[in-house]
Formats: structure tokens, sequence, C-alpha cells
């Protein structure tokens, strides 16, 4: 009984938000009149309304999301500061787009082939974050940063030249099992990704709150004397760089099938630069940071892309100049919140706990 | 008594410069043991050579009999040698708790249990709170490193150092950067320490009188050779140390003073 109030009052805000994220898709629906499962043309569904407008939002929201919450761990709580982590993210929705794509898996049943797809990209994601981590961490800071880079290049421009996934033009996924495709059945495929964000989320949090995550912490704030201490700190950033390289291949599964596609845009550095960009906007090293930069982020791009706004005599596309307006943001926010948008806040409230 | 850390013919050379110049020296089971010498004797790279951060270019080093030249710098720490640095070197950002505990688990089995919280593992955090206690920092336990005074600091460098109960510890310059009014209550600090678990401790150290005061033995390293090895008072009475070290550093003082 004591142990689940002090679980409740801990918790209560992640489970308002698990709640509400639910209820999400019927909440819109039922704010905007428009039905969660589309609109029924014959006998299949048709994507059409807010609901499933803002199931696609979301979705995307929870892909990225995992990939910051991934960069985070080994940025945020480890200190390794990789440019490459795209690559993994590009790389899950390759895995899972070939083997749907491909004729020589044809008989293997689809919702087989995407569960394959799953362990597959945990399995080489893995492999090449501890093949990444062997050859290069023992570099440090900016030199094993400029080592993923090139990594991630290379990989890049391969599938740029890939014929059998249509090169840059990249690979259509149209062998979707119907039980998952986002334009047939979006609320499906919400509640997956759904469930993937809110284990990633568990997942991270109780590895950084365990012993491993305290080692985690230390090789951040001070390598050496982590080192001097007895820890082996490689095992360790091996250990985190092989998990952020699953979450962020798990999160391009996501990606993909959402959008339906494998592209090499997937697998371009600025991926790797939103995460990181989403990662400080939203507070380095803290839980809820990485979810609100990416959400908060996205929401930003999604809504403001397509606006045109007119003052006085001249016109901004906005869609047209966003990098420079998200420049703007970033400045802003840099400067406001001086450890992201969560850490500050958090820094403030632990301020005025100390004071009273 | 016999020797817990020895050295034989140990040579440590950067390019063409050679900081260490074959140094034998045996340090006793339980002894307090400083090294001094004036800057750039070669203190700190032979520090670094006992403790594993630098490999020797030649010689030998053992601990309790047993050749530890090649055991990588953090296997070091398992075999119970620790030590601390010059500069303050401690985890900013984490409290000063949450410091010593990371150090008392790290010699433990759980650092890759990374499934339970580091609450279910209470024994370390029993040991933290009885090394914040040693040092004298129990008020501070909750604040972030970062906040502690420079001496503060430099017990907590001491705390870490402690918590995973150490044979051997290796001080670089405890009180390096310290009011001098500060320096009793760390020397007491130290006393302590040692006495608590018949710790054998090497400290490099630049402050004449703590050395004096406190030392077993104390060898004189000039040039990256030994100068001299003694009791204090061997020490003080030896002419060539006089000469080179003292000489030089307190002599040249007076003469300022006094013209």
């Amino acid at each position: 009984m004591q142990s689940w109030r002090q679980f409740l009052k801990e918790n209560w805000f992640f489970l308002a938000v698990f709640v509400v994220l639910v209820l999400f898709p019927h909440l819109v629906g039922w704010l905007t009149e428009s039905s969660p499962f589309g609109v029924l043309r014959g006998d299949r569904y048709i994507m059409r309304g807010e609901s499933t407008l803002w199931q696609a939002i979301l979705i995307e929201s929870f892909a990225l999301s995992v990939l910051v919450m991934s960069y985070n761990l080994m940025f945020g709580f480890t200190g390794v500061i990789s440019f490459g982590h795209a690559m993994f993210f590009g790389l899950g929705g390759y895995i899972v787009g070939m083997l749907l794509e491909f004729p020589e898996f044809a008989g293997i049943d689809p919702a087989l082939r995407l569960f394959i797809g799953l362990l597959l990209t945990i399995v080489i994601c893995g492999v090449i974050g501890l093949g990444i981590g062997f050859a290069s961490l023992r570099l440090r800071g900016v030199y094993f940063a400029i080592f993923t880079l090139a990594v991630a290049e290379m990989v890049w421009i391969y599938f740029s030249r890939f014929d059998r996934t249509n090169g840059e033009d990249g690979l259509t996924i149209s062998q979707m099992p119907a039980w998952i495709d986002p334009s047939q059945n979006r609320l499906a495929l919400y509640y997956v990704s759904f469930v993937i964000f809110v284990l990633t989320f568990i997942f991270i949090r109780r590895l950084v709150n365990s012993p491993t995550g305290a080692v985690f912490k230390a090789i951040r704030e001070n390598e050496d004397r982590a080192q001097a201490i007895g820890y082996h700190t490689l095992r360790f950033k091996l250990m985190a760089i092989t998990i952020a390289g699953m979450f962020a291949g798990i999160a391009g599964i996501i990606h993909a099938i959402l959008q339906k596609s494998a592209r090499p845009e997937f697998l371009n550095v600025k991926f790797t630069v939103d995460s990181l960009l989403m990662t400080i906007i939203g507070g380095v090293g803290t839980f809820t940071g990485p979810v609100i930069g990416s959400t908060g982020l996205y929401l930003l791009d999604n809504q403001l892309r397509d606006q045109v706004v007119t003052i006085g005599s001249t016109t901004i596309d906005i869609g047209d100049s966003w990098n420079l307006i998200l420049g703007f943001i970033f400045v802003i926010v840099v400067l406001i919140f001086p450890y992201g948008v969560v850490g500050t806040y958090q820094r403030w409230r632990a301020g005025r706990k100390n004071k009273s | 008594m016999p020797a817990i850390l020895e050295t034989r013919n140990l040579r440590k050379e950067f390019g063409g410069l050679v900081a260490v110049a074959d140094v034998s020296l045996t340090i006793e089971r339980g002894a307090m043991h400083s090294i001094i010498g004036p800057n750039g004797a070669g203190k700190t790279t032979f520090f670094n050579l006992l403790s594993g951060k630098y490999a020797p270019t030649q010689g030998t080093v053992f601990y309790n009999g047993n050749d530890i030249t090649h055991v990588p710098f953090h296997q070091r720490a398992h075999l119970g040698i620790g030590r601390s640095f010059q500069i303050t070197n401690i985890f900013p950002n984490l409290t000063v708790l949450e410091n010593i505990r990371l150090a008392a688990q790290a010699l433990s089995s759980v650092n890759f249990r990374f499934w339970r919280s580091v609450t279910a593992y209470p024994e370390f955090t029993r040991r933290a709170l009885e090394v914040v206690e040693l040092v004298g920092l129990r008020d501070a336990a909750h604040y972030p490193a970062s906040v502690l005074p420079h001496g503060g600091k430099r017990k907590l460098e001491l705390g870490i150092l402690l918590a995973p109960n150490p044979e051997v510890l290796l001080l670089d310059e405890p009180t390096a950067g310290m009011a001098s009014e500060q320096v009793p209550e760390l020397i007491a600090t130290i006393d302590t320490i040692r006495k608590e678990g018949g710790r054998t401790i090497v400290m490099v150290e630049h402050n004449m009188s703590v050395v004096m005061g406190i030392s077993d033995r104390i060898t004189v390293m000039n040039l990256g050779s030994l100068l001299a090895e003694g009791t204090p008072a061997e020490i003080a009475a030896n002419e060539t140390v006089q000469r080179v070290y003292l000489g030089e550093l307190y002599g040249s003082a007076d003469e300022l003073v006094h013209k």
C-alpha cells in the first residue's frame, strides 16, 4: 500500500501522459468528430480525418523520441559523442524494407518477415555498434565522433548507389502486412509504436538508475578517474553505444513503416544532427528531455513548415527558410535554457527546494 | 618488515627525455613513505608507473612479490592499489555520496547488473556513508561535488580512494593548492586513514613540513633518479639533500628575503 503510494507520487506525471496517449486517437476523434479508424470506403478504411492525421504525427514523434532517447543514453549519460547515429536509424528501415520487398523472401509470411526484421535489426545494429566501438572507442571526443561520421557516410553512400534498393530513389515498401499498414490500419501502428516508445523509455530509465548506469555517468563526468577507481571504462562505453545503436535501429523501423519506404536520407547525417539538437534543446542527461525536444521540434516543423506569413509587404514562406528559423529557435532555447528545457527546469526546482 | 611494493631499475623515457632513470625502491608494508624532490624530478611520472597509468620503458614493478609491470591501470585498483591525483579529480556533477558510492561499487561484481536499481545494493551506500564520515564530509554528502570548496574536494578525493578499502594508497600531492591553515586538518585525516586499516601510504609531496612530520621514510628524487632515502631525521641531516633540494628551495628564498 505504502509502496504503491510512493510509486504514484513519483510517477504520476508519466502515468497521466501514458493515459492521455493511450486515449489520444479517440480523444482527437471525439473532439474533431472524425473516426480514429479513418473513413470506410467499400470494404476498407481510407486514412482521412484529423484523428488519423494526428496519429501519423505522433507515430513519427514516437520514432524520433526513441532515436533521440538512444542518442541521449550515449551522449547525455555516458558522454560519448557520435556523429554516426543516423546509420543505425537508416539501417533499421533498410533491413525491414529489404526483407519485405526482395523477392527471395517472398515465401515467408509478411508478419514473420517483420518480426525477423526486428530481430535482425537489433542483432546487426548491435554488432556494428560493437565493431565501431572496438575499432575506435579508444579514441576520445572529437576523434571518435569523426570516425563514426566516416563509417555512417560510407553506409549512406553505399545505399545511395545500391541498385537493388533503387539507389537514391530508395525502396518503396508495398508488401506491408495489412494489419500494420499505415495507409490501411494506422491505429495499429500507432499502438505498436507507442508500446515500443514506452518500453524504450522504461528500459533506459532503469538502465541509467542501475549500478551500470552509475558507471555510465561516472565516465561522462571523468573517465580517467573512473579508470583509476577500477572501472574498465571501454566495456561500459561499448555497452552504451551498442544499446543505443539497437534502439536507433528500432526507431528506424517505425519510421520506415510509417513512410512506407527506406530511403538514403534516413541514413543521412541530418538525423544525427537532429538527434543532437533535440537532446540539447530538451535537456542533456535527463529522461524526459529527449522526448520533449524531439516531439516539440517535430511538431513545430510539422505545423509551421507549410505556413506562409505576410508581414506588411514581405511574404515569408516558412518552409523555405525553415533551417534559418530552426537556428533561431536553437539559439533562443540555449540562451533561455542553458541546460535544455527539462534540465533547466529541474535545476530551478532543486534551487527552490534548497531555499525553502 | 616485508616489502609491499618494489621497483627494480624502473625507467621511463618520453622521446629523448629520461623522466625516471633506473629507480629501484622498496616500500615496506604499513609504512608512510614520502617521495620528495624539486619540480621536474620525476615524482609524478614515477607515481604514474606505480599506478599503471604509464607503462615503463624498462624495469619491473612488484606488488606483494608479484610482477605487476604490465597489469593495466584499472586492474591495479582491483589488486588493492588506489591512487589520488595532483589535480583534483572527482565526478563534479554527482553528489559527494554518489562519488564515493561509485568507488565502493567499483570492485564488486554488480557493475553490469543493469536491470536493478542502485538502491537494491545498500551495502555500497553503507560503505559510502562510513567513508563520508571518516573524511569529514557528512554535512555535504548530498551536495554536488562541484560546489565543495577546494579543501573539501581534496577530502572527497581521499574518500573516493578509500571507499574500496585498498591496501596501498598512492597520494599525489594531497595538499596541493590548499590554504596552509587547512593543511593540518587534511594531514590528520590521512593519519586517521592510515591507522584505520593498517594501510601503506606512498605520498608525493612538495610541502616539507607535512612530510617531515608524519613520514616513516622519505625518498628524495632529483633529475629522475634517487638521491637519498632514509628516516626524516636522516634526510634532514643529509648534506647532498640539503644542497640539491632543501638548499635550492629554501636557501635561495632566504637570500631573497634577507637582501
